[in-house]
């Protein structure tokens, strides 16, 4: 695996409000390789949403280097990186947003009107992806009369209409009551494990970062800690104290009743 | 999302594919808030319609003044070449002096009757002439004063007796007395100068002259354009020559009966007349038309033919020093009369001029107002809209848009907009015009409401009818999308210039 789909050196993002610069990142380091699932964490305001917005080409980096591709985005000039984030990413927003005067499939074809020409094709492939998330005979229903859940389960088939290299997901289950929060987080896992599709998500909540198998947490504006999340248990579905078997779900062998996972430093703030 | 590179049929369906995602999204997104919409479109059709409505206007005027300009022009050319045919002829009237009128400064709108030509800030008075009733067509009017000059119709009556003395003057060829009396059945009421008054509309004028052989096969005083029927013949009674306008005027052709002052007449034909002043001249004999009016033994107008146009002068004094109460004018005077009244038309219409100008003037200042309320409309609810859609344009260029595409999107929006507004501001337009243009523009016709003519009667000239042309129906609904266009560039540059990092933290 020596193709990381993404490469960030010595990232700095300062906002400068008024008088007080704000350092939002402050050289920040990070490969991804293709394929991965990786949670990023961290207290508010240390930069997550940030880091996202970079990555995704919304937003500019002060200083450092972003290689998407091995194209270099920090590089490439605002009126071609629309179409780098046309080609190569997919979004996921704490609140969908979806378009309320599209219905579901309308808002899946949005991302495929230049790539798909023929109507019918578009619709097809739209249809499909609604399919893939569980939504098979929603197409025609706007968002409000989805519930959160299944409105952000057709912004995750939007995200992935274009076939993202990544798929960024910025708190995806942020506005979502449980139930919900694992439909969609088992969804991700999912997409990531039978389609191989890279994800970096924020998320404040250590159940779901706990299906990522890398876990980076961010501390005014820089990577503090990285560690391997859930994948080995998610493999073996064993509790690495007692070896008996536990679920995804769980934070405390049931059996032995240890920790399963350090997660008191990812709360620390 | 306009950049793809793109050749012959598959160029086609590409730019079909995005256009119809973009007129789709256009479309709901203008449904999604059908009232505001519709104030939208009530507001911006209320102005279009105001648009259209004041160049409509506009044209209706200068064509009003360039059909008087027109009238005027050729009344003065066909009176002035009938005049000058006419040299050596001398026609005697009553003068209203005489007959007992006198002038007053304050005169109250009375009937007019007298030979008189007003001369400036004169005003006639007539009272009661005997005989006469409304009937006799002479014309109502306040304050008839000299500012448009002209002769009015000559309809005092003369006892024809007292005037055959100047048939022993030498140099006097031949006498034609004639009778003209005119009817009519409504009346109007017009403005003139900024006052208003009523005239009767003459439905036709009858002229009752002697057809004696001799005059008949001396001198052309029978029309000589007969388009139906025959000619009036000697000494003939019971019968008439109709104008075409008469013939229209009774519905009747030749060989019909018709009744005029309540007597039958049979029509034995219809001239064109050469004059459009003669349009409603009726010829009959003069001693029916003295017959039919009560007025046996009088005339209204004396025609005198002289041997040559040499002696007119002589035999002027002469009339003049036995006849002192009548009013002699000859065609070299007729012409003087002319090239005063020529010159107060020309007066007339450059005063109409001006206040077309005038008026152009304010159509503009008004054009410019509406032109500035409507794309200021459209701007402000357009960047309204684009405010209020930030994270949604936000998501879009996050998902890949590009800064054209959300223009594209946004300006389509401000282009439909304006363009149902224009189809209603239009609709709207085709029946209200008239009253928005009147309502709109200073009226012009007040001072081109009326031309003299060169003969006697006021004219009122037409005032041409508001109309929407097709072309400025099309310019109307092409500057609605222009202005929808101008109107939302802004809006959309500014949709086109929002990041979407920060969009996404505006909620
Ligand atoms: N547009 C901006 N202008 C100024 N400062 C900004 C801007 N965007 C972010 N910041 C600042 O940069 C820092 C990082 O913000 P960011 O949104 O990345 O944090 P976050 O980790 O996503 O927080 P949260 O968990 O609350 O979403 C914060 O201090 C924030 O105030
Ligand atoms: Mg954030």
């Amino acid at each position: 695996m020596n193709n990381p789909v993404l490469q960030i050196e010595n990232l700095t993002k300062t906002y400068t409000l008024g008088k007080n610069p704000v350092n939002a990142l402050t050289n920040l380091n990070l490969q991804v390789n293709r394929g991965e699932f990786i949670a990023i964490m961290g207290p508010s305001g240390s930069g997550k949403t940030t880091l996202l917005n970079v990555i995704g080409c919304i937003d500019k980096p002060t200083s450092g280097k972003v290689h998407l591709d091995n194209i270099d985005v920090t590089n490439t000039p605002e009126n071609k990186l629309y179409k780098i984030r046309q080609d190569k990413m997919g979004f996921i927003f704490q609140s969908f947003n979806l378009l309320p005067y599209l219905n579901a499939r309308e808002n899946v074809e949005l991302p495929l009107e230049n790539k798909i020409k023929n109507k019918t094709e578009r619709k097809k492939r739209a249809s499909e992806l609604l399919g893939l998330v569980g939504l098979s005979g929603r197409e025609n229903h706007r968002p409000q009369r989805l519930s959160q859940g299944e409105q952000q389960r057709v912004a995750i088939a939007r995200a992935l209409a274009n076939e993202p290299a990544i798929i960024l997901a910025d708190e995806p289950t942020g506005n979502l009551y449980s139930q919900n929060k694992q439909e969609i987080i088992k969804l991700l896992a999912n997409l990531n494990l039978t389609r191989g599709t890279t994800i970096i998500m924020v998320t404040h909540d250590i159940q779901v970062a706990n299906h990522t198998e890398r876990m980076l947490l961010l501390k005014d504006g820089k990577i503090v800690t990285e560690k391997a999340g859930l994948h080995i248990a998610k493999k073996q579905s064993k509790c690495p104290h007692c070896n008996s078997s536990i679920k995804i779900s769980d934070e405390t062998c049931p059996t032995c009743k240890k920790a399963l996972f350090e997660t008191d430093e990812f709360f620390t703030t | 999302m306009l950049t793809k590179v793109c050749s012959g049929f598959s160029c086609q369906v590409n730019m079909q594919v995005l256009y119809m995602g973009i007129v789709n999204r256009a479309v709901r997104n203008i449904s999604r808030r059908k009232i505001r919409a519709s104030l939208v479109i009530i507001a911006l059709s209320i102005s279009l319609s105001i648009m259209i409505s004041i160049p409509a206007g506009l044209m209706a005027n200068q064509e009003a003044a360039n059909d008087m300009a027109n009238n005027l022009s050729s009344t003065i050319t066909e009176t002035g070449e009938s005049i000058t045919q006419a040299l050596s002829q001398i026609d005697v009237t009553m003068s209203s002096r005489f007959a007992g009128y006198g002038f007053s400064p304050d005169a109250t709108p009375t009937i007019i009757q007298g030979g008189q030509i007003p001369r400036d800030g004169q005003v006639l008075n007539p009272s009661n002439a005997p005989g006469f009733g409304d009937r006799y067509g002479g014309f109502r009017g306040g304050e008839i004063s000299g500012q448009f000059g002209g002769a009015l119709q000559a309809s005092t009556p003369m006892n024809q007796e007292l005037y055959s003395d100047i048939s022993n003057i030498n140099g006097v060829a031949a006498m034609l007395p004639s009778l003209e009396a005119s009817d009519g059945s409504q009346e109007q009421t017009l403005e003139m100068m900024g006052r208003s008054f009523t005239t009767q509309i003459i439905d036709y004028t009858i002229k009752g002259i002697p057809l004696t052989s001799e005059l008949l096969s001396s001198y052309n005083i029978l029309p000589s354009n007969i388009v139906a029927g025959r000619n009036l013949r000697a000494d003939e009674t019971g019968v008439v020559l109709l104008s075409q306008n008469n013939s229209a005027f009774f519905s009747a052709k030749v060989g019909d009966t018709i009744t005029i002052f309540d007597t039958d007449f049979i029509v034995v034909g219809i001239y064109e007349p050469s004059a459009s002043t003669d349009n409603l001249i009726l010829y009959m004999n003069l001693s029916d038309a003295q017959t039919i009016t009560n007025n046996t033994g009088y005339i209204t107008s004396l025609k005198i033919f002289t041997t040559s146009s040499e002696v007119v002068n002589t035999v002027v004094e002469e009339i003049r020093s036995l006849h002192p109460e009548v009013t002699v004018i000859t065609g070299q005077e007729r012409l003087n009369q002319l090239e005063y009244m020529q010159s107060r038309y020309n007066e007339a219409i450059e005063s109409s001029q001006a206040s077309i100008a005038a008026t152009q003037a304010t159509a503009l200042q008004e054009i410019i107002v509406v032109v500035a309320a409507t794309s200021l409309i459209v701007l402000f609810v357009m960047l309204y809209t684009v405010r209020e859609r930030t994270k949604e344009i936000g998501t879009l260029k996050a998902i890949g848009f590009s800064n054209r595409a959300v223009m594209a999107q946004f300006i389509l929006e401000g282009l439909l907009l304006s363009t149902i507004a224009g189809i209603i501001g239009v609709a709207i337009a085709s029946f209200a015009a008239p009253t928005l243009s009147s309502l709109l523009l200073p009226s012009v016709q007040s001072s081109l409401g009326f031309t003299l003519s060169a003969t006697g009667p006021i004219v009122a000239a037409t005032t041409n009818p508001v109309t929407l042309s097709v072309e400025l129906v099309l310019a109307t609904l092409g500057g609605a999308m222009l202005l929808g266009v101008l109107g939302t560039l802004y809006p959309s540059w500014r949709a086109a210039k929002i990041r979407p990092a920060e969009a996404m933290r505006y909620e």
